[in-house]
């Protein structure tokens, strides 16, 4: 058997990408890597296999903890990590989802060409950033009442449609249709509201960002064209999540859990994995509560995304309509979701709590979630990668309900520390290199964000896409390349 | 005694030491202040007070932190300068006189509003890797936050 010594961890392969790290103690079920060497040698130096393998100690924990391609230490379960919880015997861990709920990427097409954009740049770089807030303290598009807040919590992207900023398109191309069922806003706490009410439609900092990009292959002809991609074509990606709500959201149940299960936290050993055992009264408030965080996340995404349609119609002189400035897709990166899969050897049916942080759900062509506009060749996945490297749309893949809860990668995966990027790069020789040598556009509201964002502290997107194809989880449709970003 | 930024691969990891229990918890707070914001101004803001409790001694340095975020987002205020007047043990459950049943904190911040800093969200305090140690001549902590 080939094995791969990571520091102390065994690593046994189980075929090509495929590496599972033994059970072994108190582990419930064993661990999974999906990655090629050259990634696995960029983890095994920290603390990404220690908490994959950390992740198999929750009850109810099904048939494997899996790390995808791009995964990386984070706090409690790693970057990259997927868990399915069984729903009933089980638990749900706000830890496992982030803070960042819905944290999550969407793309719009437009039929512009590059050609078209090309002297406009600076124009729409300076509109896009005067009229996007970012940053800490930057405001929001929409600044409402605590009555607003609800109502966003409970509807999600059906009170943007009813208040003028989206159309009914923009639903049907997005995941649960921007509605997450049993959203409850009575268990956001008051805090959490206050936060989040004047955040609505702002992209925040650290690694978000809204990217103006042109499609430059297209692998895929005919998936492609089912997503309305094609070469040259400009595209808008934008990245963020559910804001200050969110993320008090996740503090607030962290504690509850801690105060009110200190039974299970006490058999977890990081206490970032703190879980509510399914069926707890507990742990359908948290359910309740993420679910209103996640619609929260999905309108911020929709305000930035309405307003980007506005931006270009004055730098563009023409209607957002004329552009054809529709949705392809919008998926959540840190989320828990009730889904049915069928696990175990005899094929049982179980209902489970399927974690995904810094993992994006990848199912497949023909399953019933899949949105309409797309079941017959699988729901789109966007992997944003550094702003100065491309970006990938790929689809669900065929492999992914086996190997990974219908799940892939989310990104390319951080490599360096911030602190360590901002010795080795400077914000402002990182901007003047992106336009110079690659005629890409950056505004930021910190110098510093841009160092630390800076291209070369990713992994390799490219090898971390190989990966997803290679496996069958997340097929390659399209790559794209930046035109211009603007991030906090 | 103070506060370094360490290393971590995502996000940002605050390591502190005091010579009490109260300057540990001020050099980690000036640690997630300095993990916002690379220069933050001297005198700017006005000084604000907050008031702490918690079940366990390592819940409220966690509940501390959090509170300075939210304030952060609901002030629109980087506190800095931070100050921890007290830190209050609960009292002996024998001693039938004694009303306080948990740990409790009174700190104050300077609140520099965060227009008049170029600052980038931390996003939230974490347990992970956390530590609150009683050494030979103080205290040190270690704090993972969420970027």
């Amino acid at each position: 058997m080939t094995t791969y010594d990571a520091n102390g961890i065994t690593l046994e392969r189980v075929r090509e990408y495929v590496w599972e790290i033994p059970q072994e103690g108190d582990m419930r079920v064993p661990a999974r890597v999906l990655a090629s060497e050259a990634l696995l040698e960029q983890i095994e130096d920290d603390k990404t296999l220690e908490q994959i393998k950390n992740t198999t100690h929750l009850p109810g924990i099904t048939d494997h903890a899996i790390c995808m391609p791009d995964g990386h230490q984070g706090y409690g379960f790693p970057v990259g990590g997927v868990g399915a919880l069984d729903a009933e015997n089980g638990c749900i861990s706000p830890g496992a989802v982030g803070y960042d709920i819905n944290c999550g990427v969407r793309m719009m097409r437009t039929n512009l060409t590059y050609d078209e954009v090309q002297g406009h740049e600076e124009e729409l770089v300076d509109s896009l950033f005067a009229n996007v807030p970012s940053g800490l303290g930057g405001g929001g598009i929409v600044e409402a009442g605590v009555d607003t807040v609800d109502e966003i919590l409970a509807r999600g992207v059906d009170w943007a449609l009813e208040n003028g900023h989206a159309v009914e398109d923009d639903l049907l191309h997005c995941e649960d249709e921007g509605m997450r069922e049993g959203a409850d806003p009575d268990k956001v706490s008051q805090k959490a509201k206050d936060r989040g009410k004047n955040q609505i439609g702002s992209l925040g900092s650290g690694n978000h960002f809204l990217e103006v990009q042109r499609v430059t292959d297209v692998f895929d002809g005919e998936v492609g064209e089912a997503y309305g991609l094609s070469e040259d074509q400009i595209v808008v990606l934008i990245h963020c999540g559910s804001r200050g709500l969110g993320h008090q959201t996740c503090n607030d149940y962290l504690r509850k859990i801690e105060q009110q299960h200190e039974g299970l936290l006490n058999q977890l050993p990081d206490a970032e994995l703190a879980a509510a055992p399914a069926g707890s009264q507990l742990a359908e408030d948290y359910y309740a509560a993420m679910n209103a965080a996640i619609n929260f996340a999905w309108v911020n995404r929709q305000l930035i995304m309405h307003r980007t349609r506005q931006v270009f119609e004055r730098v563009f002189d023409r209607s957002w309509e004329e552009m054809d400035m529709h949705l392809l897709y919008d998926v959540a990166h840190n989320i828990a979701k009730k889904e049915t899969h069928t696990v175990g050897e005899d094929g049982e049916e179980r209902e489970l709590y399927v974690h995904r942080k810094g993992a994006t759900r990848a199912f497949p062509a023909g399953h019933p979630e899949v949105p309409k506009a797309y079941r017959d060749v699988g729901q789109p996945v966007i992997i944003p990668g550094s702003m100065g490297a491309g970006s990938y749309v790929l689809r669900g893949g065929e492999n992914s309900m086996d190997l990974t809860f219908g799940s892939t990668a989310h990104g390319a995966g951080r490599l360096m520390s911030r602190t360590q990027a901002k010795n080795e790069f400077w914000g402002g020789d990182v901007q003047q290199d992106l336009e110079e040598q690659n005629q890409i556009y950056v505004k930021a509201q910190s110098g510093a964000t841009v160092a630390e964002e800076a291209p070369g502290v990713y992994k390799d997107v490219d090898e971390v896409v190989r990966v997803s194809d290679a496996l069958g989880i997340g097929d390659k449709v399209a790559r794209t390349f930046p035109v211009c970003n603007i991030k906090g | 005694m103070g506060f370094e930024l360490r290393d971590h691969t995502a996000d940002v990891a605050v390591a502190a030491t005091g010579d009490s229990l109260e300057a540990v918890f001020e050099a980690t707070a000036d640690g997630l202040a300095a993990a916002s914001c690379d220069e933050i101004p001297p005198e700017t803001g006005e000084r604000f007070s907050l008031t702490v409790t918690a079940e366990r001694r390592e819940a409220l340095l966690f509940d501390y932190l959090g509170e300075l975020i939210y304030l952060r987002d609901v002030r629109a205020e980087l506190p800095v300068d931070n100050r921890v007047a007290s830190i209050d043990a609960p009292a002996d459950e024998s001693d039938a006189d004694a009303e306080a049943t948990a740990w409790s904190l009174e700190a104050s911040a300077r609140g520099v509003p965060l227009a008049a800093v170029d600052a980038r969200e931390v996003k939230a305090v974490t347990y992970s890797e956390m530590r609150l140690e009683s050494v030979a001549d103080g205290w040190e902590a270690y704090v993972v936050f969420d970027v």
